[in-house]
């Protein structure tokens, strides 16, 4: 499967990444509009950043993921064919397993309207997930394993 | 094999796999098995009637956060896709271990290549005095589980009849007998409905097995706060019935409540009743029979103390890889994880269980709490343990981490569980953090603190370069 390769030396915490993420998964899908009147803007990728040091962080899509095993409603899936791990939000009841079990903490809270758990799809109605494409270093590469 | 069982033709009645339980574990062992083996027929058997739904839902149904029909963790295509024989309403009664069967109270038989008991646990049920106002000589023999209003929470029948109850009888308040897990979940859901809890718990303090003092402490002064009540190193003496129902308790400290509800949530044990009744029938002695402790004995590979017979899930007493010894740990990922490696070593595979440990995650008013592992040291595990915690209880926020020989053992998140799994996987993986105890503690803890060698562990193959 295509995943997504982060690149540490070429980050540079520009933060591009975090906002077009949020864009994506808005309802208006307008930079402005979301940003001014959504609630529930939560970016699925993370910038760690210490110093100097830093990088985009998203969900890996394990292999054996430990968040689909903890699973209690059967939302968390790992698609057969593609690979990828998605939450079904209208199944999540927003137990917080998978927050409880993810090795890498990139399974958010989102609480602002039925409380479900927010993670990376690799936006899968996009050639490229925006955090890559947007990505002004290629700090974040698309690629496959 | 003759086949000396009254239903069905023998060969229908002949499996590669049976697995008694259509919950994590059973099902989860159903997917490993087929992974392996294409062909080989699977049999499920449940005592249960709906085709499969997550029993740690019925608290989120209760508070309707969820459709009954919406409790299904696996779809309706899974037992076809797999190719899996599900035979519900069955109870079984026994296993017949010369002829490989396992036996209903039917006495229906089913023979099996492999065996897999993933049949659960079973709510425990105090014995309490009964004081019947108005029982007339010709009533029944009073059952603590047979007075309405007294309900045990285990499972989705429980949870429907609570649910049916709350509606036609106007309830405000719930009496909850036990604090520990099973109960506080409860109270979640009651909470939700704008129903007031009161708590009777046995020890000094609500959640005792995975919280210390002061984790307690926050949650019980929030829950009193909003009008719930917690009476600690209490039980109940005494459960009055007036008119047929449950009409309140005594305390042991001698207080009367008068109350419409009450919910028996002491905790539930492994269901050791296949393995009991098989045993008595046998007339072998005890080398022949399953071990069991407190759950069924397994080994590394899920085997039980009988070639081809497994257990995994509620039901087993299995290795905990924190505190080293055996216990009976009732979650669900850890069912999850039995299962799968149960069924893959049923079909001919090599898997093997590294070991699990307590973890879990409970919300009540708002405030979002998990702990994992030992987050309690007393005693002679003192020796060599290292506690970093930070307590803001105005805040309601606690963060507590247990370190023992440079490893974390135990953690209890309170208030902001964001990234808990960081903590989860440097347990599990028994990373060395004697390097990075200063960030441990940090609010903003992330990958990026972690020991180099166990980010590039963790995302070998996965695209990090660190």
């Amino acid at each position: 499967m295509k995943k997504i390769y982060i690149k540490e030396e070429y980050c540079i915490a520009c933060r591009l990444c975090e906002i077009y993420c949020q864009v994506k998964h808005s309802k208006s899908k307008k930079i402005l509009k979301a940003f001014k009147n959504e609630t529930d803007m939560l970016s699925r990728v993370l910038v760690e950043e210490i110093g100097y040091n830093s990088f985009a962080i998203q969900c890996r899509h394990c292999e054996d993921a430990p968040c689909v095993e903890a699973c209690i409603s059967g939302a968390m899936q790992k698609n057969k064919n593609t690979g990828v791990v998605t939450c079904d939000e209208k199944k999540c009841v927003g137990c917080w397993m998978c927050i409880m079990t993810c090795p890498y903490g990139v399974i958010k809270r989102n609480l602002s309207e039925k409380k479900v758990a927010s993670k990376c799809d690799l936006c899968g109605d996009e050639e490229y997930p925006v955090c890559v494409r947007n990505c002004p270093n290629e700090a974040l590469q698309f690629k496959d394993i | 094999m003759e086949n000396k069982f009254k239903s069905g033709k023998t060969e229908n009645n002949i499996f590669d796999y049976v697995i008694i339980g259509n919950s994590a574990a059973g099902l989860s062992a159903v997917s490993s098995i087929r992974m392996a083996d294409k062909k080989g027929s699977i049999l499920v058997l449940t005592h249960e009637e709906s085709l499969n739904y997550s029993k740690p839902l019925i608290t989120y149904y209760l508070a309707g956060k969820i459709k009954s029909d919406d409790m299904y963790f696996k779809d309706k295509d899974f037992y076809e896709e797999n190719k899996v024989l599900l035979k519900s309403g069955m109870n079984i009664l026994k296993i017949d271990y010369e002829n490989k069967a396992v036996i209903t109270d039917t006495n229906a038989g089913f023979i099996y290549g492999k065996l897999l008991l993933a049949n659960g646990g079973i709510p425990i049920i105090p014995k309490i005095e009964i004081s019947d106002s108005n029982r007339s000589s010709a009533s029944p023999k009073n059952e603590i589980k047979d007075i309405p209003g007294i309900f045990t929470f285990t499972n989705l029948q429980d949870a429907r009849k609570i649910k049916d109850y709350i509606a036609g009888n106007d309830v405000k308040e719930v009496l909850i007998l036990g604090g520990g897990l099973i109960g506080l979940k409860s109270a979640e859901a009651f909470l939700d409905l704008g129903i007031k809890v009161r708590i009777i718990e046995l020890s000094d303090r609500i959640l005792s097995a995975s919280f210390d003092k002061q984790a307690s402490a926050i949650i019980e002064d929030e829950l009193e706060k909003k009008g719930s009540r917690i009476y600690t190193q209490n039980t109940i003496n005494k459960i009055f019935v007036k008119n047929g129902r449950f009409d309140g308790i005594e305390l042991k400290s001698g207080e009367k409540i008068n109350s419409s509800l009450l919910i028996m949530a002491i905790g539930v044990i492994p269901d050791l009743s296949i393995i009991k009744n098989s045993d008595s029938s046998t007339g072998k002695d005890e080398s022949g029979h399953i071990k069991s402790n407190r759950g069924i004995l397994v080994d590394e590979h899920m085997q039980t103390s009988i070639k081809d017979i497994y257990a995994a899930g509620d039901v087993t007493e299995s290795f905990n890889s924190v505190t080293g010894n055996k216990a009976s740990i009732a979650i669900w990922p850890l069912a999850v994880r039995q299962g799968d490696i149960a069924g893959a070593n049923m079909a001919g595979g090599n898997k093997v269980y590294d070991g699990g440990y307590f973890m879990n995650s409970v919300e009540i008013l708002h405030i979002p709490t998990i702990s994992i592992g030992v987050t309690n040291v007393s005693g002679d595990m003192e020796e060599g343990i290292e506690i970093i915690k930070e307590y803001k209880p105005e805040k309601k926020y606690y963060k507590k981490i247990v370190i023992h020989d440079n490893k974390i053992i135990g953690i209890i998140l309170l208030g902001n569980i964001d990234r808990a799994g960081i903590y989860n996987g440097l347990i599990r993986n028994k990373v060395d953090v004697s390097n990075i105890k200063d960030n441990l503690i940090k609010e903003d803890f992330g990958i990026i603190q972690l020991p180099s060698d166990y980010k590039k562990h963790l995302v070998v193959g996965d695209g990090i370069e660190v």
